[in-house]
Formats: C-alpha cells, sequence, structure tokens
C-alpha cells in the first residue's frame, strides 16, 4: 500500500456491501488502492476481535459494511 | 419458432465491452425509454442476463450497407459473427406457458397533453429511468429540457386507460395509481421535501396489500398532493420550459397553475404483435386484448394445455404477475405430472476423494480476463508470486478462468498434481464461486475446499490508472486466498428426505384450489378444515366478477376434493400441535377429542378471513340494513322480497381505510357494483345509490362500473370525515350525504341498505407459532417477499394463499393456492434436500448451555439438545440454519463454528495484512 | 392416452412472470425452453428503479 494513504481493513457482508463494491468496478468508478476486503456472510459475523487483530496488526482504520 | 441471430457468439463473449467502445453507430437506447443513446452493439444494462453483447441488425452500419466491421476487429476473443443468420428452431413441448408481457400506452397521440411536442411531458417509463442511479442522469431528478431540478411535477393518471374518447382503453391498468405516487415519494426523497408533487386522478386504487398504508403516508407524511381532477389543457409557456395546466375543481372551479414537468401515467395494453399471435396461436382474447380466461381457472386459455400469466391474462402488478405464473407453472405440471423427470438428465458424477489428513496442496489460478485484469495488473508477477506461497504445490495464469477448456484443465490438473485446495483469483464470487465449484466436483475434489479471490470487479477495474499498486493489491488478495484455503476442510451437505406429501390448512376455496393441485400432481394431501363443511367464504357468494355462478363450480370444486383418493380431509379438526421442519413435518390434529399425528413434507396456510360485522349505519337495527354477504344470500335464494324495492343504497369501505384498519378490502367495489346491477337487472325502473370513497373496480372489472353508470346507478362519493348518516324507523331508510357534485346534502330514501364490510383476518397466533411465520399489524400473514415471495414463508417448506394473506377474489385466491402448490412442489419433486456446508456447529464439550444462540438465531436453528451425553447443550439442526454467523460471533465460549468461515480462517486473512501494512 | 404427453413446456416470455414460471417447472422436474425476443431476460422490471413497499432496487 502506499506510505502516505491510511490502510483500511474492511469487512463487507456478501449479500449487500459486497456487492456493492463488485457494482462499483462494473461501473467502472475509480477508489484508492489501500483497501483489502474480507468477505463475511453477514456483519452478524463480525466479531470485536477482529477488528482488534486488524488495528494491531497495522490497520489505520477497520470498515465494516453490511 | 424463428430464432433471431445476435451476430455475437455467446460462448466467446466475454462482455468486455471493447466493441461497443469503438461501435460507431449510435442508436435510441430503448431500455433507457428513449432518453439517451446507446451503440448498435449493446447489452441493455450492466446487469443483464445473459451479459453477453448483441448487434442490433436494424441500426448496425455493417448489417446494413456492408461496410464498417468495427467491433469484429476490436473483439478480443473474436466473437463477432456477422455470418449468423435466423434459424428456425422446431420444439416438441407438452405445453406452453405464455408470458410477453404489456406494452406501455404511448400517449404520442394525445395533443392536449403535449407529449410529442414538449421536451418536459414525458412518460412514467421515462421518469422511472430518471429516478433510477442506473439511468442517463444516475438518479438526479432534472428536467430533459435544460437539466434543471424540478419545483413542480404532475402526474396525470388513467393516460391510456379507463378511456374510450382519446384511447381504446376501457379497462383500468391496476398498477398506475400506486407507480405515481411511489415515483412521487421517490423523487421528494431525491430532490427535497420543497418538490412539489401533484398527482391528478380520477379514483386513487391502492387496492393492494400495505398500499393504502403507502398511500397515507405519502399524503400525510410526504406531503404528496393528491389532486381528484382530469386536466384538460396543457399549455406550453411561452420562453421558458414550463407549462400551464387548466383543470376544473370537483367543486367545480376552474382553475390554472403552472409546473416546471408533467409525468404521464401511462397504462398496460397488449401489444398488436401480441393479439396477432394469440389469433394465431387460436386463444381467444377479452374486450381487452388480454387472454380470457376463467374465475376457477384463472391461468387457463381457451386452447387446452396453453397458459397464461403476467400482464397479458390482464393488466397487474409484479406480485399478482408473479403469482400468475407460479400458478401456470402448477396447471402446466397438474396436466403433465406423469411425465415429470423423463426430459431432464441427471448429471453423473465422480466420487470424492477423501483428502482429510493430507498436507495441504493448493492450486492457484489467476484469470487474465482477457485484458480485463491483465490490462492492469501483472498477471505473470503474480503467478511467480503465488507459487512461492507457503503449501502452494501449482500456479498458473489463464487466459479465460469460466471458459470450458481452462475448465477441463483445471479438472485435469487436479487429479493430476494431486491438488487438494484452489484459489482462483479472477472475477466475483457471487457470480462465479458455483462454476468453479463444479468443476472441483467433477474433479472429484469437495466443493468447499474452495476459494476465490476478486481482482477484477474490486481491483483491475477500479484501479486502472494505478497497475504498480493494483498487481500488489493482487498479490495480497491471493496471499489472504490462499492462507483462508489452507485451513478449508471438506463440508458435508446434510441430505434430508423430503416427506412426499402435503398439509393444507383451510379448506375454503383457496385450500380446495392447493389440495387439489398436489392430488393432480401425484402428492398425498391432508385438507384440515376447521368447520364441518368445505366451501368457506365462497358458500355465501353469488356470482364472480364473470357473471359466474359460485355455488354451482364451488359444488364441483367439492366434488373434486372428496372423490379424489389422494386428499384426506378432515373435517371438525383443528391443529394442536406441529414439529418438525421443512420436508419433515409433524402435525398433531385434534377432532373431537381424538388425536392423530400426521407426516408431511410442507404445509400450505389457506386459512381464510371473515366478514366484519358492523356496528355502524344502524346495522342491527332494522332487518332491511344487511351485509354484502346477506345480500347476496338474498340474491341466491331469489328472495321475493327483492322484487318489492323501489330504491337501494349501497355503502362502502364499511370497516376498512380507515385508522386501526388501514387497508382496502379489494373485492367490495366491484362486489357492490355487481349486485348494483344486479338489482337493476331485477328491476330497471329501481333506484339504486352507491356511496363510496375511491370506485377500486380495477383492471377488467372496471367495465363492470362502466355498466353500471350506463344502467343509472347513481354514484356518490363520500369522505372520510363526512361519512353516510343512515336513519332508521321510519317507512323507508333516510340517507343523509354530501353530494360531491353539488357541494350540497342530499337525502336518500331506500328500501335497502348494503354495508360493503371489510374482509377481517382471523389473527391466528397459534397457527403463527407452530409454523414460526410472521403477521402484520392488521393480522394478515406477511409472506416471504412482497413482490418475489408472494405465495411462499421465509420459513422453508410453508406457503401461503388466499384471504390469510390479504383479502383478494376467487380467480386470485385460486391463483395463489396453485401458486402455493408450485412452490411446494419444487421442493417435494428434489425428494430430498441439502443443507448448505457453511453453517455453523456447536463444540459441545466447550459449550457453557448460556442460551444466547438459542435467543438471538433470526431462524430457530440452535436449540438445546435433549437427550444423550450433551443434553442440556446448544445444537444446531443443519437444516434450519442459513449460515449468517450471528451465533457464532455472540457465542461466549467460542464454542460455535461457522464451516468455511471459521473464526481462524478470518484471522488467517487479517494476519496475512501484516506484509501488506 | 397419457402416454403421448411430454414432459417438457415452452415459456414464453423472459419478463418476471416467464422467469418465474421456468424456475418453478425446471426445478419440479421438466425441460423448459425459455423464448425471448430480446437479447436478454428481466423484462419491465429491470426498468424500474425501485420497487414498494421496500423500496428495494427492482434490479
Amino acid at each position: 500500500m502506499s506510505e502516505n494513504e491510511p490502510k483500511i481493513l474492511s469487512f463487507l457482508c456478501n449479500w449487500c456491501s459486497y456487492g456493492a463494491a463488485d457494482l462499483a468496478g462494473v461501473s467502472r468508478m475509480e477508489y484508492p488502492t489501500n483497501i483489502r476486503v474480507i468477505r463475511i456472510p453477514c456483519t452478524g459475523r463480525m466479531s470485536p476481535k477482529f477488528i482488534l487483530a486488524g488495528l494491531r496488526r497495522g490497520a489505520d482504520a477497520v470498515w465494516v459494511s453490511g | 419458432m424463428l430464432r433471431h441471430p445476435r451476430y455475437v457468439d455467446e460462448e466467446k463473449c466475454i462482455a468486455c465491452g471493447a466493441c461497443a467502445e469503438k461501435c460507431p453507430k449510435k442508436v435510441i437506447d430503448t431500455y433507457n425509454a428513449g432518453l439517451v443513446k446507446r451503440k448498435a452493439i449493446y447489452v441493455e444494462y450492466p446487469q443483464a442476463v445473459p451479459l453477453k453483447y448483441s448487434i442490433d441488425p436494424e441500426t448496425c452500419i455493417y448489417l446494413q450497407k456492408g461496410k464498417c466491421g468495427v467491433c469484429q476487429k476490436k473483439c478480443p476473443v473474436d466473437a463477432v459473427d456477422f455470418e449468423q443468420k435466423p434459424k428456425t428452431v422446431n420444439l416438441n413441448v407438452g405445453s406452453v406457458i405464455l408470458a410477453p408481457g404489456f406494452e406501455p400506452f404511448s400517449p404520442a397521440g394525445l395533443e392536449n397533453y403535449q407529449y410529442s411536442s414538449h421536451p418536459n411531458v414525458i412518460t412514467s417509463m421515462e421518469f422511472e429511468r430518471i429516478l433510477s442511479a442506473s439511468g442517463p442522469t444516475t438518479g438526479h431528478v432534472v428536467r430533459p429540457s435544460d437539466n434543471a431540478e424540478p419545483k413542480r411535477i404532475a402526474w396525470f393518471q388513467c393516460v391510456g386507460s379507463r378511456d374510450l374518447n382519446r384511447c381504446d382503453n376501457a379497462y383500468c391498468s391496476s398498477v398506475c395509481c400506486m407507480y405515481a405516487i411511489k415515483e412521487a415519494v421517490i423523487a421528494k426523497e431525491h430532490v427535497g421535501e420543497d418538490l412539489d408533487c401533484s398527482i391528478f386522478y380520477m379514483d386513487m386504487r391502492t387496492h393492494g396489500k400495505e398500499f393504502e398504508r403507502f398511500y397515507d403516508a405519502a399524503e400525510n407524511r410526504s406531503g404528496v398532493n393528491f389532486i381528484r381532477s382530469r386536466v384538460h389543457t396543457v399549455t406550453p409557456i411561452p420562453d421558458s420550459d414550463d407549462l400551464e395546466l387548466r383543470y376544473v375543481t370537483e367543486q367545480g372551479e376552474l382553475k390554472t397553475e403552472i409546473f416546471n414537468m408533467i409525468v404521464l401515467s401511462v397504462g398496460l395494453q397488449t401489444s398488436p404483435e401480441l393479439i396477432k399471435l394469440a389469433e394465431k396461436l387460436d386463444i381467444d382474447l377479452t374486450e381487452g386484448h388480454f387472454a380470457k380466461t376463467g374465475t376457477f381457472t384463472p391461468v387457463e386459455t381457451s386452447r387446452p394445455g396453453i397458459y397464461a400469466c403476467g400482464a397479458f391474462q390482464g393488466p397487474k402488478d409484479i406480485p399478482q404477475s408473479v403469482v400468475d405464473s407460479s400458478a401456470a407453472s402448477a396447471a402446466a405440471g397438474e396436466l403433465l405430472a406423469e411425465q415429470r423427470n423423463t426430459q431432464v438428465k441427471e448429471r453423473e458424477l465422480p466420487p470424492e476423494t477423501d483428502v482429510s489428513g493430507e498436507r495441504p496442496k493448493i492450486g492457484v489460478f489467476i484469470c487474465q480476463c482477457g485484458v480485463n485484469i491483465a490490462g492492469v495488473v501483472d498477471v505473470p508477477k503474480v503467478v511467480e508470486y503465488a507459487s512461492n506461497l507457503p503449501y502452494v504445490e501449482f500456479a498458473s495464469d489463464k487466459l479465460f478462468a469460466c471458459s470450458q477448456d481452462a475448465q477441463d484443465n483445471m479438472a485435469e490438473l487436479i487429479r493430476e498434481k494431486g491438488l487438494n485446495r484452489i484459489v482462483v483469483a479472477a472475477c466475483t464470487p457471487k457470480t462465479h464461486e458455483p462454476l468453479f465449484q463444479e468443476t472441483l466436483t467433477d474433479a472429484g475434489l469437495n466443493k468447499y475446499l474452495f476459494e476465490m479471490t476478486n481482482i477484477r470487479n474490486q481491483d483491475s477495474w477500479v484501479h486502472k490508472n494505478n497497475p504498480e499498486l493494483a498487481t500488489e493489491k493482487a498479490k495480497d488478495l491471493v496471499r489472504m486466498a490462499v492462507s483462508k484455503v489452507a485451513l478449508q476442510e471438506a463440508l458435508k451437505e446434510t441430505e434430508l428426505q423430503v416427506h412426499p406429501s402435503a398439509m393444507v390448512v383451510g379448506g375454503g376455496i383457496a385450500g380446495m384450489a392447493a389440495a387439489k393441485s398436489f392430488a393432480d400432481q401425484g402428492y398425498e394431501t391432508h385438507l384440515v378444515e376447521k368447520s364441518g363443511q368445505l366451501g368457506g367464504q365462497a358458500r355465501n357468494i353469488f356470482h364472480t366478477a364473470k357473471g359466474e355462478s359460485v355455488g354451482e363450480k364451488l359444488n364441483e370444486m367439492i366434488q373434486a376434493v372428496d372423490s379424489s383418493n389422494r386428499i384426506h380431509v378432515h373435517l371438525n379438526t383443528e391443529l394442536t400441535n406441529v414439529e418438525g421442519f421443512v420436508g419433515n413435518f409433524e402435525s398433531v390434529l385434534s377432532s373431537n377429542g381424538s388425536e392423530q399425528t400426521v407426516e408431511h413434507g410442507v404445509a400450505v396456510i389457506a386459512t381464510g378471513a371473515e366478514a366484519y360485522k358492523p356496528d355502524e349505519y344502524g346495522y342491527g337495527k332494522d332487518e332491511r340494513i344487511m351485509t354484502s354477504l346477506e345480500l347476496d344470500k338474498k340474491l341466491m335464494d331469489d328472495d321475493p322480497a327483492l322484487n318489492n324495492l323501489n330504491s337501494a343504497a349501497f355503502i362502502q369501505c364499511v370497516g376498512s381505510r380507515e385508522p386501526g384498519r388501514m387497508y382496502c378490502s379489494r373485492v367490495c367495489c366491484t362486489h357492490s357494483v355487481e349486485n348494483a346491477l344486479a338489482l337493476k337487472k331485477r328491476n330497471p325502473d329501481m333506484n339504486v345509490y352507491v356511496l363510496y370513497r375511491d370506485v377500486r373496480t380495477y383492471g377488467e372489472k372496471e367495465y363492470l362500473y362502466r355498466d353500471a353508470r350506463q344502467a343509472g346507478v347513481i354514484f356518490i362519493r363520500y369522505d372520510l370525515d363526512n361519512k353516510p348518516v343512515v336513519k332508521t324507523g321510519g317507512d323507508k331508510i333516510t340517507i343523509g350525504v354530501t353530494d360531491h357534485v353539488l357541494q350540497m346534502p342530499v337525502e336518500l330514501e331506500v328500501d335497502l341498505v348494503n354495508l360493503a364490510t371489510a374482509v377481517i383476518p382471523y389473527g391466528d397466533e397459534k397457527l403463527a407459532n407452530f409454523f414460526k411465520v410472521p403477521m402484520n399489524e392488521d393480522g394478515f400473514f406477511i409472506e416471504k417477499h412482497a413482490k418475489l415471495g408472494p405465495s411462499e414463508f421465509s420459513t422453508d417448506g410453508v406457503y401461503l394463499c388466499g384471504l390469510a394473506h390479504y383479502p383478494k377474489p376467487i380467480d386470485e385466491s385460486i391463483a395463489q393456492a396453485k401458486a402455493a402448490v408450485s412452490r411446494a412442489v419444487t421442493l417435494l419433486a428434489q425428494e430430498k434436500v441439502f443443507s448448505s456446508g457453511t453453517i455453523a456447529q456447536v463444540d459441545q464439550q466447550l459449550c457453557a448451555a448460556c442460551g444466547v444462540c438459542v435467543s438471538i438465531c433470526p431462524y430457530s436453528a440452535p436449540s438445546f439438545a435433549e437427550e444423550g451425553r450433551f443434553a442440556g447443550k446448544a445444537e444446531i439442526n443443519p437444516a434450519l440454519c442459513k449460515g449468517c454467523g450471528l451465533c457464532v460471533a455472540s457465542c461466549r465460549s467460542g464454542a460455535i463454528h461457522l464451516k468455511g468461515f471459521d473464526t481462524d480462517q478470518i484471522f488467517s486473512q487479517i494476519f496475512e495484512l501484516d506484509a501488506a501494512i | 392416452m397419457a402416454s403421448n404427453k411430454i414432459g417438457s413446456v415452452m415459456v414464453v416470455g423472459g419478463g418476471i412472470a416467464g422467469m418465474q414460471s421456468a424456475l418453478d417447472l425446471a426445478d419440479s422436474g421438466y425441460y423448459v425452453y425459455l423464448v425471448e425476443k430480446g437479447p436478454s431476460i428481466g423484462g419491465a422490471m429491470a426498468q424500474l428503479d425501485k420497487t414498494f413497499p421496500t423500496n428495494d432496487c427492482a434490479m
């Protein structure tokens, strides 16, 4: 990832936000590269531990969407 | 049948869009209702299925003039084929279902509305595209002439409907009132509260489920203006793009107002080509050019074996179309039941290799997707990187990983190299995961030993100006996928046998129609009725809207049900308990103190509703004041008292569309108009009045309203805050009402008052609990999806039809009964169901039996084990689990695992960020 | 004459109604020919913006 950008880890719900991220591609939108997506079956799956682990592993921000 | 060429090879086209980018020919985009242009080589819209380009031969320069061919040169996979010719295909089929749809009425000929001459007068379909985020204005509400945001928008209802003066469509199109309200509300959401939305209408027809509440909220919460008037003149205002409307209010006052934009709520009609097709197929059409069907056979056309559904069967909305189309499938299924599974082929699969205990040997396949990925991401670099990751046995790239040859090659490599985990880095798993999983299965590998990562939609396509970082991102994504798949294990899909039988609760029209359809399709059916006889409310109804005698048809139905050896009728019977789940229900039936347990694979709820017993309008004080069903009884009995009537009045909306019961009972307007005509027929000199709020004779029932007015029935409108007042005690009954035309109180003296009372659901909580199905605030059951799942519940294996869902006439009840059966048969026909492999499982050694999972699960999948070593601990029913992971995240003991998305797998993905960050 | 019946059905029209019929029949063990005159299925519903009551995207 680039040096000056915040590093974002995101957890996207398979049924909505992950599909939206796909659609952003289909629509050829552009956004910065400093985001990594983990697909989850539902935001119900989210555990606070995942967020903490992400931050401890160097993410500047964690984004949960669903 | 003639198959038109697409001029693009579907097998080859990868929908990259290179062809359309360079195509020099711009043509009108019909998908966007002509608001913008597209190319001659096109996909209709980005989500189209199949997502394959095709060439419009009418506009393509090459096909018209033999020159150009740019698309052929630009296509990277050589898919463009100008040599394709129309092909005649002959099919032999057992049945035909016609679902050809409608065309929107074209207002081009209506000069007084200026549609053809003024850019700011548009149709509702055009406005729909303007509202859409995928439309030409990306959802910004602007008017066509100057792209300015309008401040005032007017909707005109009944354009091309209920009109014989300016078009030939006498029927009501049924859907326009509701879509106009929806458009107005959404337009206000987009533009802001200040947007003035005014809907000009004759009768507001919001007769669908939850529609009345939406109408009420639009008026009272969103502030949409509803003006009961037909605008007669639209004049463009010189030196501006605005329009002046002139109309007469209900009070007779002439008004002039200026709007920035006009939306014409155009009706639905059958296209001339379809009328010709119907003629060719020799099927009868109605006066409005819709397929002619009977009330008791709502999807059968006049020609046996040919069924009709959707807007071709009559103007209707999406849920009703979905109901009909499932009903048509059931009707075809009844006809062809003995030939089920004769034309379909079972696939043969190789035995599954046991890889448990093996060290992971991961195969990684990186897709170039033509230039879609390879044009941005340095694929060879990613391949090289992947081949050095832990446990990776083999990595390679593929031009198109989804192509048949690539799939065959993948299966071969799995067998040859003994790969036991696969990663594909390509497009999105949402569309392509099943395809690759199938390849694994074909190669004898458990399909869950697979992970897909998205380096197209979420990488190359969105970072096309940053190839270097996009390549780095692709490497990270591949590494994360590899680490996740290494922890993946083979998952089992639990197989559940489906008991090949059905239970139908409720022996009315809907319940009987459902039972009959099950039986005709070969399934044992238990029909449970709490009263002592079959027939339900239909026993009390005189005629259908199409004039058929209900009693006659009902007796035929009862006979058919009674004589079927597959239907077990349980009268005077109630359900006292239900256990089990999809495919395996066990219900206890109780009749006169004796109990019986019945096993069944599916259940249909058809418990019906009853008529409201009013305490208003003097009901019960004078026997000349009666409900609609009581009048039907007199008509059925040919009661001589009816011969001495000189006048009668029908009061509509008794108990409907009021606070506390904010829904339209849907059937009463048609019912009253029908009976008003019946009275007029007995005695043409009789004075018959209908006191109404909106006349809701939707669809082709509108003809009855027209006939009633022609027969001299007098319609007087009243408001909710100024209801009619009924006085008894005299020689005649007196009704005081304010006439909406005269604006004066009038007194009607009548010999009979008919109260059109509401349809009231039973609100059976016990039944709802038995099957874990929800009810709305009115007591009607809530279906799975208002549009796409109208005849089933979210609970698998439980279906819904008839009045228990919402008030509806007989034809719609029967259609929904058949639809419920059609949906149920898709399950019964499989004979077994498989749960998904990605579900939660409890490690009972760790379970603290706290019960959080049991209480939190929206699908009631976890419960406490009742017996065995771990009695009292939680266990999860794989048939009910949807794999959302809610219980996993909330388990305090870490005792629940979500297969395929287990905690260690998600952590492994997070940990792989290290290298990235 | 039952043996003359054929276990396949032709569905004319690839809109919401045609698709639902085709899915139901295919899942019930019949071979289905879905016939659509345009290049893709979806029909009029695909043109709509949002649908009542959830205002879900119609797509």
